[in-house]
């Protein structure tokens, strides 16, 4: 019998039908990525498995036992999985020791000391174990999620599920949470995982799943999904890059356009209003940097803006080329305002001087 | 007359102090029964009004609108001259009644409007690690709530000890009737008012006070061990 097993399971808003039958099977030890664009019901999955949302149809087995029969013990099944949420929600009202006590105390009558040490060694294990009494809303938000996803091992499920455990991070903390997840998967946890970090999927997983018209579209291993997907829709979503591009031919150029522009951009692919934010603030900081420093009063300035995204793993790039004097922004001995945002903002920096021009991308 | 020789006047003679602390009794009496009834009686209805059925929910909307819509005295006359006339009841007790039917319908909007505002992914949350619908509430919700709906409920309480004051319409000699009287006994109403409002000030105060340190009680908790 498979750990999990979903049958024929539908899921309809109103008349919006969102799942239009999905069948999986997930054995013992498997690790699965779940990606697909947005509003591709990826998320509407994870939640039916719970009966977080109520399934309009099909079937779900836990280990055996079918939660959506009717009178199924759903609490009961519900402890052999867990579910890692988006936006950590950590129980507010006790610090992190009672966070991680509070289930098994109270549901596998375990003891409060033996829920401490057990809490204890999974905070260790997440690099936390100094955080013990400290309360949510003191914790960073790669924090807070390293210890949601130690709150679900205090019951020991046998099936984890992650819905976009990295979303809601700022960029700097995704990391420490993936790694959480690396060092989960390396002990054989089963695992279920919604995400956008395309590179970390093709890590970590064993089989990808690709989720469009609410089904599973195409299936196979990350090599297989990511270097050769074979359907139309797949390519699409792997390869497809978005463009917005932006000439500025006068230092007084239209600075609310360009944002307006990279906004509309942004909302159309489905961005995160913080990362639009960041495209706009890193733009706007490296073109009046490269205004002020490739051109003097009189020259004519001949400057390309190209904002790229890839809705794959949700990666954005600026790439600002421009004429006029050589000058390396990132290259200098003291940084200006602007440069220290940018190096702040950007995950991968890069300059090059070709044909008498200036090549800037910036990886965020 | 000096200023000395008005508050003998107004707080000692006669052992004037005496009836105005029994008044200030009086009225610290029907405030506590009140929020008592109106507390336990308020989380009821809210119950109600959140319940699916829209029967049910309709009764308790206009359960709700009537009384916070209408003056409390207003229901204080219709019970005490009216609804109530022959219960033989105490005017206290229809006090105690009038003010706890009031508070109710304030404190069930306001516990509504905490529950709005209480994280529903906390108790996602707990319902994915096993819990119960019941436990969820009882132990990540409710706790949430009690948060969120503590300063509206501090001034429902001092709201309702100021309403109070209508209570010597029927009657009952609490403490604005009690100053009233003194006033008019002493032909000083100025002084005598002013102590009065004195009173129900500390009276407000010492609400304000008790919810400053439990506030502060929570936050040396929350900061604890951190750092």
């Amino acid at each position: 019998m498979s750990l999990l097993e979903v049958r024929g399971l539908k899921k309809s808003f109103g008349s919006a039908e969102i799942l239009k039958g999905i069948d999986l099977r997930v054995e013992k030890g498997e690790r699965i990525a779940l990606i697909g664009g947005s509003g591709c019901g990826k998320s509407v999955f994870l939640r039916c498995l719970t009966l977080l949302e109520k399934p309009t149809a099909g079937q779900i087995f836990v280990d055996g036992r079918e939660l959506t029969v009717k009178g199924a013990k759903v609490d009961e099944i519900r402890r052999n999985m867990g579910m890692v949420f988006q936006k950590f929600h950590l129980f507010s009202e006790m610090n992190v020791m009672d966070n991680l006590c509070l289930a098994p105390t109270h549901l596998l009558n375990m003891s409060r000391p033996d829920a401490e040490a057990k809490a204890m060694e999974l905070l260790d294990r997440v690099g936390l174990s100094a955080y013990a009494r400290r309360w949510p809303n003191t914790l960073s938000g790669g924090q807070q999620q390293r210890v949601a996803i130690c709150r679900c091992l205090m019951m020991d499920p046998k099936l984890l599920l992650f819905d976009e455990p990295t979303s809601a991070l700022d960029p700097s903390m995704v990391g420490e949470v993936l790694a959480v997840i690396r060092a989960l998967a390396k002990r054989d946890m089963t695992m279920l995982i919604v995400t956008h970090e395309m590179s970390f999927a093709r890590e970590v997983s064993d089989r990808v799943l690709f989720l469009a018209d609410g089904v599973i579209y195409e299936q196979g291993s990350p090599t297989e999904i990511f270097d050769a997907p074979k359907r139309e829709k797949t390519i699409a979503f792997i390869r497809k890059i978005k463009y917005f591009s932006f000439e500025i031919t006068d230092r007084r150029f239209d600075l609310m356009r360009l944002q307006g522009g990279i906004q509309s951009f942004g909302e159309n692919y489905g961005l995160a209003p913080q990362q639009i934010y960041r495209l706009q603030i890193c733009c706007e900081e490296l073109v009046y940097e490269m205004l002020a420093h490739c051109y003097g009063e009189a020259r004519p300035v001949d400057m390309q803006l190209e904002v790229s995204y890839a809705e794959a793993d949700q990666a954005s790039e600026i790439a600002l080329t421009c004429g006029g004097a050589e000058y390396d922004p990132f290259g200098q001995k003291d940084d200006g305002l602007g440069v220290t945002i940018l190096k702040s903002m950007a995950a991968h920096l890069d300059y090059k001087r070709t044909d008498k021009r200036n090549h800037i991308t910036i990886k965020l | 007359m000096t200023l000395s020789d008005k508050l003998y006047k107004i707080l000692i003679q006669g052992g004037s102090w005496k009836t105005i602390l029994g008044g200030l009794w009086v009225t610290v009496q029907i405030s506590v029964f009140a929020l008592i009834l109106g507390t336990v009686l308020g989380a009821l209805v809210c119950q109600l009004r959140i319940r699916k059925n829209p029967l049910v929910r309709f009764i308790a909307s206009v359960y709700i609108a009537v009384l916070r819509g209408t003056p409390v005295l207003m229901l204080l006359l219709l019970l005490y001259y009216g609804v109530l006339a022959r219960a033989g009841l105490k005017p206290v007790t229809v006090a105690v009644i009038t003010f706890g039917l009031n508070v109710s319908a304030h404190v069930s909007e306001l516990l509504r409007a905490a529950l709005d505002a209480a994280d529903k992914g906390q108790a996602e949350a707990a319902r994915t690690l096993g819990f119960s619908a019941w436990d969820t509430s009882r132990l990540v919700t409710l706790p949430q709530v009690l948060r969120i709906a503590k300063p509206v409920y501090q001034s429902t309480i001092v709201n309702l000890i100021q309403w109070t004051s209508v209570v010597g319409y029927v009657t009952i000699t609490d403490l604005t009737r009690v100053i009233n009287n003194t006033a008019a006994r002493t032909m000083q109403p100025l002084l005598t008012i002013s102590i009065g409002m004195l009173i129900y000030l500390s009276l407000s105060y010492l609400v304000f006070g008790v919810f400053a340190l439990t506030d502060r009680a929570e936050a040396k908790k929350r900061r604890g061990d951190a750092e």
